[in-house]
């Protein structure tokens, strides 16, 4: 990689680069097939090319070798050459970019101008240099209207892989590699990133690649059309215009999977029997949480055997409204009722259901699959909701076991997937992993189904068996709710539609939980170098480790609240910020006044503890001392972004860099994670699965839960040391755009803190309280 | 070849940093979560609060399933000092003697699988590694950063041995469960531990 050195502001970068491959083989370590098999293949300078083909086609593979990401070891599983610009992709000459679906895993770093700079940064170009681009390639994308310190974490998905193109954009690269850049991403926000990928193909004159099964986006505007075999080699070449007039063509693309422009799949049309109501909602407003932002209300009505579709923009709360529907969140406002045909003997709100009694009523499929799975094979999946399910009102089970049996085989068949069923169902392919989640939740036979964008990033074929598996369910009478986008999916549902609208503006969802990196504001100690905080506040709350007496303690709280005007910090700010901690503190002495060595009187005698004068005393200095190491810290947190103080740290102190921004960029997931989290939460209580039971069944739930937040958060890591590495980032040297510098305010603060922790000590030893804790 | 074979053993990726800091970011995650949600064992905790050492485990295990999952040396104290680091970030009333416990139980893991040449990832290395973390975690907590000064000195002892025992259960045994499990989901393709549910369960096995 080292040969990715400075090269970024090279003349030649400007124009775009020409691919060749001749007889190319990939074969992945461990994979009896090739992916990519026999490829010979030539693209023009500067051409923009929209490559697609059936999955497996080994499109991802192509594109990372032409990104030079795939490892090369001694197992010889590569035939062929692939060439850019006349030399070996994987030699990595000059910069190629690369874009995937995963919004969430193409930012690298937590403020825009980071971001944007990363992958320069990386290849060395001069800061002075990079500072220049910054705000052309944000412009490009049409970001420019975002400030430098912008959170990356508040953008929206489209809004995400634009930065990550201005990021690319920056590196000015001579090929672009996108692959299915708008598949994760809402369809509003679909045509400003495309805009965006032509206006930086225009700009740079760089060779774009696009893989995307979804032609209608972007055939229109590419040069030319490839279409990759299965198992290797170029099936068509074409020209935009063939797509649109070769009948013959068209109809092989579609029935390959692929989204033709103007065709749609088609379904045998069915006439529905409406049946009761099941469920009514009257001026239903609902919300996430108590805080979070509520939806406008609703007034709706299901019924067995039809259809409801839930339209509107993002963030009107469609998936709030799903999940209150569901039964899975509580209504803020307003009424839900079931019908006594649905609610057969039990209270008319869905919420108040335990979640055994929930799945057999209304079952709930939220859209990543993954979130839903909690049993290790195919079968089992289909088995779990039905071995569980209880007859109405008793305490028998609903089905034998051979009953269960048999449901699960016709179910397997229904979805086909009787192949996999011994398979783990997190290695099953999208449209599988899809399919078997609706099926999971159709095992507990439901009479209400909810979905969330069931079809998203489907494939036409995908897409067509899921409508079809839908419409048998409308015939047997379930009411199904959709929210969802695709209007083809909506017509063929024979579906009524309700349009949420969007919230008042300035309204908007707000990430809840804790924060890394908060925005830390321009009080004085904000300038301080990170370094020369965290230098004062060790060396002034360390030395405490070494006495437990109140008299350091409380040197050290009186002095850092005396500082808390430098921090910007009010009292009301203070405690908002520190109560945790206060209460941890207390928590602490109380603890030791309890079992502490006790002398002197005794106040309390609780069961074969007792409270005395000597542990009181003991406690409360504990107590002090917690203060004394927590609050200096609230005086660094409050005023230091965790970036800088990673930047400081590999510039001045020589922390290799890759494990400091490693470490940064895994950081930033944490807002993710958490609301990934509670998402599970909901999403295997829709299975059945939750906070109830014995307390045995209880901890087994929550390991579940924390096994499947792993796999989600290793997942994503993977992709997004893919980002990383193709932005460059490795072990070369690299440039900063933020230069760590320490000048004397900093060396004053830093002594401050030395003679501060000297001070407490010394104070101690005067009053004579100091007492050595190793001794 | 051999060389080349050492140091793919030995070296990080790209990919190994990152899921190692997402795994002390999960972990951080999973550990705020439980506690929330566990409000019954907290009140155990504030009756006699020595028995918390028993939950020690949960603040070791990225040290074990780290080391397990990235089979790299250092993995052990990389995962547990960043997730010391994002305790403190996130703001503890240890404060940033919080990041020197996390070296310490770093250590602990890591000089396990270092004794074992970074070669074994068994179940027997696992729950030798969480107990030894564990130790680790408790004599410093009672002897070198000195948590509990009043403490009499056979309960600093008891308090030493219940967190070598959380340590074996919580961030041994269920660390090498996590690992199978992980495995078996195919999350871990890109790591050297993508077979780990295929390797065998005995104690002895390599």
């Amino acid at each position: 990689m080292s040969s990715l050195a400075n090269r970024g502001a090279d003349a030649q970068t400007r124009r775009g680069a020409e691919i060749s491959a001749r007889g190319f083989s990939w074969q992945h370590a461990e994979r009896t097939t090739p992916a990519v098999s026999d490829l010979d293949l030539n693209i023009q300078a500067g051409q923009k090319v929209l490559l697609v083909g059936p999955s497996g086609a080994g499109k991802s593979t192509l594109l990372h070798a032409l990104a030079g990401l795939l490892e090369v070891d001694e197992s010889q599983q590569m035939r062929g050459e692939l060439l850019i610009d006349g030399a070996d992709a994987f030699a990595r000459q000059r910069p190629v970019g690369l874009m995937q679906q995963d919004p969430e895993t193409q930012v690298v770093q937590s403020r825009v101008a980071d971001d944007v700079a990363f992958g320069a940064e990386n290849l060395a170009v001069d800061p002075e240099v990079i500072r220049e681009r910054i705000p052309e390639v944000l412009d490009a994308v049409g970001l420019g209207m975002l400030s430098f310190d912008h959170r990356t974490q508040e953008l929206s998905g489209g809004q995400k892989q634009r930065l990550a193109l201005a990021g690319i954009l920056a590196m000015q690269p001579g090929l672009m590699l996108l692959d299915e850049p708008t598949a994760n991403v809402d369809p509003e926000g679909i045509g400003p990133l495309r805009d965006a990928v032509l206006n930086a193909a225009q700009l740079s004159g760089a060779t774009v690649l696009v893989v995307e099964h979804r032609l209608e986006v972007w055939a229109q505007h590419m040069d030319r059309i490839i279409v990759l075999e299965p198992g290797g080699g170029v099936a068509h070449d074409l020209s935009p215009q063939q797509l649109m007039e070769d009948q013959q063509l068209r109809a092989e693309l579609a029935s390959a999977g692929l989204w033709v422009p103007g065709y749609l799949p088609q379904i045998q049309q069915v006439t529905l029997q409406p049946g009761g109501t099941l469920l009514e909602a009257k001026d239903l407003v609902c919300a996430r949480a108590e805080q979070a932002p509520r939806t406008r209300p609703v007034t709706l009505q299901v019924r067995a055997g039809t259809a409801t579709v839930i339209r509107g923009e993002n963030g009107a709360g469609k998936s709030t409204l799903a999940l209150t529907v569901g039964g899975l969140l509580a209504p803020v406002a307003g009424q839900l009722d079931a019908s006594e045909q649905l609610a057969n003997g039990l209270g008319s709100s869905p919420f108040s259901w335990k979640a055994g009694a929930l799945i057999g009523r209304i079952g709930s499929v939220f859209q990543e699959p993954e979130h839903q799975f909690v049993a290790q094979t195919v079968r089992e999946e289909l088995a779990f909701a039905p071995l569980r399910a209880k007859a109405i009102g008793g305490r028998e089970l609903k089905y034998e076991p051979e009953q269960v049996e048999q449901l699960v085989q016709s179910l397997l068949v229904r979805l086909g997937l009787e192949h996999l069923a011994d398979a783990n169902p997190f290695t099953l392919s999208g449209g599988e992993k899809r399919r078997l989640s609706v099926g999971t939740v159709l095992a507990a036979s439901p009479d209400v189904l909810i979905l969330d964008e069931p079809t998203f990033g489907q494939d036409a074929n995908t897409w067509r068996e899921l409508a079809q598996l839908l419409v048998a369910q409308l015939e047997q009478d379930t009411a199904i709710i959709a929210v969802t986008h695709d209007e083809h999916l909506a017509s063929v549902l024979q579906a009524e539609q309700i349009h949420l609208a969007a919230l008042p503006s300035g309204d908007v969802a707000k990430p809840k939980g804790p924060v890394l990196d908060a925005p830390v504001g321009d009080s004085w100690l904000a300038k301080i170098n990170p370094l020369a905080k965290l230098g004062a506040v060790a060396t002034a709350t360390l030395p405490l480790i070494s006495t437990l007496d109140a008299v350091s303690a409380l040197v050290i709280v009186v002095a850092s609240v005396v500082l808390f005007p430098l921090a910007g910090l009010s009292p009301l700010k203070f405690l908002k910020r520190a109560w945790p901690l206060l209460l941890a503190g207390l928590f602490a002495a109380w603890g030791i006044a309890l079992v502490g060595q006790d002398s002197g009187a005794v106040y309390a005698q609780l069961g074969l503890f007792s409270i005395t004068e000597g542990s009181l005393q003991g406690g409360i200095a504990t107590g002090l001392r917690a203060f004394a190491l927590a609050i200096p810290c609230i005086l660094l947190l409050a005023t230091t972004n965790p970036s800088d103080l990673g930047g400081a740290l590999s510039q001045q102190l020589k922390v290799p860099h890759r494990f400091v921004l490693g470490a940064l960029a895994g950081m930033r997931l944490l807002g993710l994670m958490i609301e990934e989290f509670t998402t599970l939460t909901l999403a295997r209580r829709a299975r059945g699965v939750g906070n109830f039971g014995t307390l045995a069944e209880r901890i087994g739930a929550k390991l579940g839960q924390s096994l499947a937040l792993l796999v989600q958060a290793i997942r994503r890591a993977g992709r997004l040391a893919t980002t990383m590495e193709a932005k460059g980032f490795g072990t070369a040297k690299r440039t900063w755009i933020r230069t760590a510098t320490f000048t004397r305010t900093d060396a004053a603060v830093l002594i401050a803190g030395i003679v501060l922790g000297a001070a407490a000590v010394g104070a101690a030893l005067w009053a004579g309280t100091y007492n050595l804790v190793w001794s | 070849m051999n060389q080349v074979a050492a140091k793919q053993r030995t070296s990080w990726r790209v990919v190994d940093i990152v899921v190692a800091s997402v795994i002390a970011v999960a972990s951080g995650v999973i550990f705020w979560a439980w506690s929330a949600g566990m409000p019954l064992f907290s009140l155990a905790f504030v009756a006699f609060p020595p028995a918390a050492a028993l939950l020690t485990g949960v603040w070791l295990f990225p040290a074990v399933l780290g080391a397990l999952i990235i089979r790299k040396p250092g993995a052990a104290v990389f995962c547990e000092l960043l997730a010391a680091i994002i305790e403190a970030l996130l703001g503890s009333h240890y404060g940033l003697s919080v990041i020197v416990s996390g070296l310490v139980q770093g250590l602990g893991a890591e000089l396990v699988f270092a004794i074992f040449r970074y070669r074994k990832w068994n179940l027997s290395v696992a729950l030798i590694a969480g107990f030894f973390t564990g130790i680790f975690a408790g004599i410093s907590e009672a002897y070198i950063l000195a948590y509990y000064v009043e403490y009499t000195s056979s309960l600093k002892i008891l308090h030493v041995l219940i967190t070598g025992v959380s340590g074996l259960i919580i961030a041994g045994l269920l660390s090498w469960l996590a690992t199978r499990g992980l495995a078996k989901t195919g999350a871990l393709s890109a790591l050297a531990s993508r077979r780990a549910h295929l390797e065998s369960g005995k104690l002895a096995a390599k």
